[in-house]
């Protein structure tokens, strides 16, 4: 479904990514996991088309992603929930969901979608009318997630979720995105929570200073013995 | 006495409309996309010329040939951004402001010329035949021309409340504004967003521009002193405040007619005071966010 | 080139634009070099505290104004010429001392337009509490001649490059373009930039006002309130920008296409339509030239293969 293949992505003059190349099926839950600055956040946003790429090239559903804009990758289906969240605060929660769903497509399902929504997280509902940035940290995150839903993607991408948030927050969130794909969606996960991410995920890459240096399943990674010195630690 | 000061609030209350017309185009397009348009009064002028010559060449009502001069405007200040402030959109926000306002004052330096030399320096009034009309209410004469245009203002700044509020491309702009980059993680086309929203910002000024064409007058240089204006409305009203803008411009028309009394002359200077004031000691303006 | 080249070369231009008044009887011509050395500069000191320090004080008119009048009025009240134009200078400098802490408060565009705001107001009150033109009396009249002034035209032009060109290599310079560069680093670097900002500032105002009393010299009749009018700061601004912003070379072709655009161009366009063409210019420079005129010549002399050659030899 997703095809990245080797590409080379630049942040300003610095090169960020070397020959980076991953791939996700149609369904499939796979985590990016690595150190702070390993260039995971860079990945997904250059899928998402915020950054552009030097060399390389990212096909989805085999259509060429090209220089496109961001505003048509949202188009083409592919949802990201960047790690800054990037809620609107000054605007109420509903008015954050309605925006998400702008994409003409979603605009269609918006009412739908909006139960969807509220379903998977009731407590919006309750807040719909407050301004979202009076939001508590965990329920800013679950509007960003919810927003992302608005657009109807089939590929979501989420940088960072458990940043910030309480333990007993992040298992919600957590089950929350096994149940996003559960109903069909395919799920990007960046996570330095290794352990989380590699229980939730089927699939996993390792991403360490701007390579891929390491992937597969996420059984097989738990135990591997680099990778549990490098990120699972005494955890 | 009573009669005076409340003749003075009303001339203030019609003059300050302006000025707040001319100040939100402003504040919307410094709010939304960062860029501080100094050549905003340029296009005040631009649509006070046309609903002038629309009068005098095609008989045209000014009120009547509002919607086209909107239109005009607004056609006028997508082209200006696209020529002139596009470039500028992906630049970091320091970078993009100072440069915003180096371009606007090229505006500043360049549109007038071309009035000059289209139109020449002579200034213009719009004049309808019912101009100059009056009518008594109160104790206070309160003109029909200015009234009409305190409606039109009034009417003009609720209805982009609404179209900010209610109405989906709307929320686009406010999104926009508060994060461009979330926005565009949404599917909104930020660059589409910010020349549409810097037309709207244009196309207002055109209106606020022929309203000072039928109370006061136009001429080639009319840009820079309303740029002033709107530009010391912006900031007592504070950055983000569209809707403060407006009632920012109305204390400022009163305190200027009220500080005709005793100023005289030097009026003028009251409202570049008031500006370098507020700058100083309250740069978050009287109902912006700080 | 090698700097003792380059000192041949900019003695041999001072001396011969001190002929000048010799050789060319025309007084149009003269006015004409004059004007051109006078935005020389102007636009000169504006680039000390716009261009190098990276602080656009569009407020230069006021200073200008200052000297102007302070000039004016010392020198037709008897103080001899010289110390006319040193005390104007000074008060031109005075002000910049009173506002100059205020003003560098406000930060990036608030300062530009603070600044602007602030030369306004000084306009307003000297156009409403001077509103008669200054005509020099009769007595002066009779004898005025352009060379004297011419001179004085000439020799401010040379000691405001030569300052400003000094700056630019010292440690002050380097500190002022730190500052225009990123002035937080600049201040984690341990650059005291509001001690430098000032000093550029105060610099940069003296020779505003010396610009002013010269024109003051210059001018048989003037409006006090046209002295502080914003124009002599936009075209300054244009001047350097489209010259070549933070070059030294830059303000003094800015000034000499601009001058000369306004000669030409006032034959069969109306007046100020010099500002049009300038002002085109100014936008594509803002937007595709940062480096102005100096800034494109270096890039075309980038792509010539002479330049290897050139280099080896220096």
């Amino acid at each position: 479904m997703l095809e990245v293949e080797k590409i080379d992505v630049f942040r300003g003059e610095i090169q960020a990514l070397w020959q980076v190349s991953l791939k996700i099926e149609d369904g499939e839950l796979v985590s990016l996991i690595g150190a702070n600055g390993a260039g995971k956040s860079t990945i997904v946003e250059s899928i998402s088309g915020l950054i552009p790429l030097t060399g390389g090239s990212i096909s989805f559903d085999g259509v060429n992603l090209g220089s496109k804009s961001a505003h048509r990758i949202v188009e083409r289906g592919i949802s990201l929930i960047p790690e800054e969240r990037g809620i609107f605060p000054g605007m109420s929660v509903l008015e954050n969901l309605e925006l998400g769903a702008f994409t003409p497509k979603s605009r269609k399902k918006i009412h739908e979608s909006l139960r969807f929504v509220y379903d998977l997280f009731p407590i919006l509902k309750n807040r719909e009318n407050q301004n979202a940035g009076t939001l508590s940290g965990g329920e800013q995150q679950m509007l960003a997630i919810a927003r992302a839903l608005m657009a109807k993607p089939r590929l979501l991408m989420c940088d960072e979720p458990s940043l910030g948030l309480a333990p007993i927050v992040v298992k919600n969130i957590f089950n929350v995105i096994q149940q996003i794909n559960q109903s069909g969606v395919s799920v990007l996960l960046v996570e330095q929570n290794v352990r989380a991410a590699l229980a939730l995920s089927k699939r996993a890459y390792i991403i360490e200073n701007g390579h891929v240096t390491g992937g597969g399943e996420s059984q097989s990674l738990l135990n591997d013995n680099r990778v549990k010195d490098a990120y699972l630690g005494t955890g | 006495m009573i009669q005076l000061i409340a003749q003075t609030f009303v001339n203030g209350i019609n003059v300050g409309a302006l000025y707040g017309l001319a100040a939100v185009g402003l504040s919307l397009t410094f709010g939304v996309m960062k860029i501080l348009n100094v050549g905003h009064g340029e296009f005040l002028m631009v649509g006070g010329y046309l609903a002038f010559w629309m009068l005098r060449l095609f008989g045209v009502d000014p009120f009547l040939g509002l919607p086209l001069i909107v239109a005009a405007l607004f056609l006028l200040g997508i082209i200006s951004y696209r020529l002139f402030f596009a470039t500028l959109a992906s630049f970091p926000e320091e970078v993009k402001v100072k440069n915003s306002l180096l371009v606007g004052f090229g505006l500043f330096l360049v549109f007038p010329q071309i009035a000059r030399l289209l139109w020449t320096g002579d200034e213009r009034a719009i004049t309808p035949f019912y101009s100059g009309g009056s009518f008594p209410f109160l104790g206070v004469r309160i003109a029909t021309v200015p009234l009409a245009g305190l409606a039109v203002t009034v009417i003009l700044i609720l209805a982009l409340h609404l179209f900010l509020k209610r109405t989906y491309f709307g929320k686009a702009v406010r999104g926009t504004s508060e994060n461009w980059k979330a926005a565009k993680l949404m599917g909104i086309n930020v660059n589409r967003t910010y020349m549409i929203t810097f037309g709207i910002g244009t196309a207002i000024a055109g209106v606020a521009g022929i309203l000072v064409g039928l109370t006061q007058s136009i001429s080639p240089d009319v840009g820079m002193e309303w740029t002033l204006k709107a530009l010391i409305v912006v900031v007592l009203a504070g950055i983000g405040s569209v809707g403060g803008a407006f009632f920012a411009g109305l204390i400022l028309g009163v305190l200027e007619a009220v500080g005709a009394i005793f100023m005289g002359p030097y009026t003028v200077a009251l409202g570049l005071v008031i500006f370098l004031v507020i700058l100083m000691f309250r740069p978050q303006g009287l109902f912006g966010k700080a | 080139m090698t700097v003792n080249q380059r000192i041949w070369i900019n003695a041999i231009i001072i001396v011969l634009l001190m002929t000048v008044p010799l050789l060319i009887k025309r007084t149009d011509l003269i006015t004409w070099f004059t004007y051109t050395l006078l935005y020389i500069s102007l636009a000169q000191s504006w680039n000390l505290i716009g261009g190098y320090t990276g602080q656009q004080n569009l407020g230069h008119a006021a200073f200008f104004g200052i000297g102007a009048l302070c000039t004016r009025f010392l020198w037709l009240y008897g103080l001899p010429l010289p110390l006319a134009l040193v005390t104007g200078a000074v008060a031109a400098t005075i002000f910049a001392v009173i506002i100059g802490f205020p003003a560098f408060r406000l930060k990036g565009v608030y300062f530009i337009i603070g600044t602007l705001v602030l030369a306004e107001i000084l306009k307003i009150i000297f156009f409403t509490v001077l509103p008669h033109a200054s005509v020099l009396p009769s007595k002066i009249l009779n004898t005025y001649s352009l060379t004297p002034r011419y001179y004085l035209s000439l020799l401010m032009a040379v000691i405001t490059v030569a300052v400003v060109y000094w700056i630019s290599r010292s440690r002050l310079g380097l500190g002022l373009m730190s500052i225009r560069e990123d002035e937080d680093a600049a201040e984690a670097a341990g650059v005291n930039t509001l001690r430098y900002k000032l000093t550029a500032f105060l610099i940069s105002t003296f020779f505003a006002g010396m610009a002013g009393g010269v024109y003051a010299y210059f001018a048989a009749a003037a409006l006090p309130g046209e002295m502080f009018s914003a124009v002599w700061t936009f075209d300054a601004v244009i001047i350097v920008f489209v010259g070549g912003v933070g070059t030294i070379l830059g303000p003094i072709i800015g000034s000499v296409f601009f001058v000369l655009l306004q000669q030409l161009l006032s034959l069969y366009l109306p007046a100020g339509s010099h500002v049009l063409v300038f002002g085109i210019l100014f936008i594509v420079v803002v937007l595709y030239l940062p480096g102005g005129l100096i800034g494109l010549m270096t890039r075309l002399r980038q792509l010539s293969p002479q330049k290897e050659s050139d280099q080896i030899a220096a």
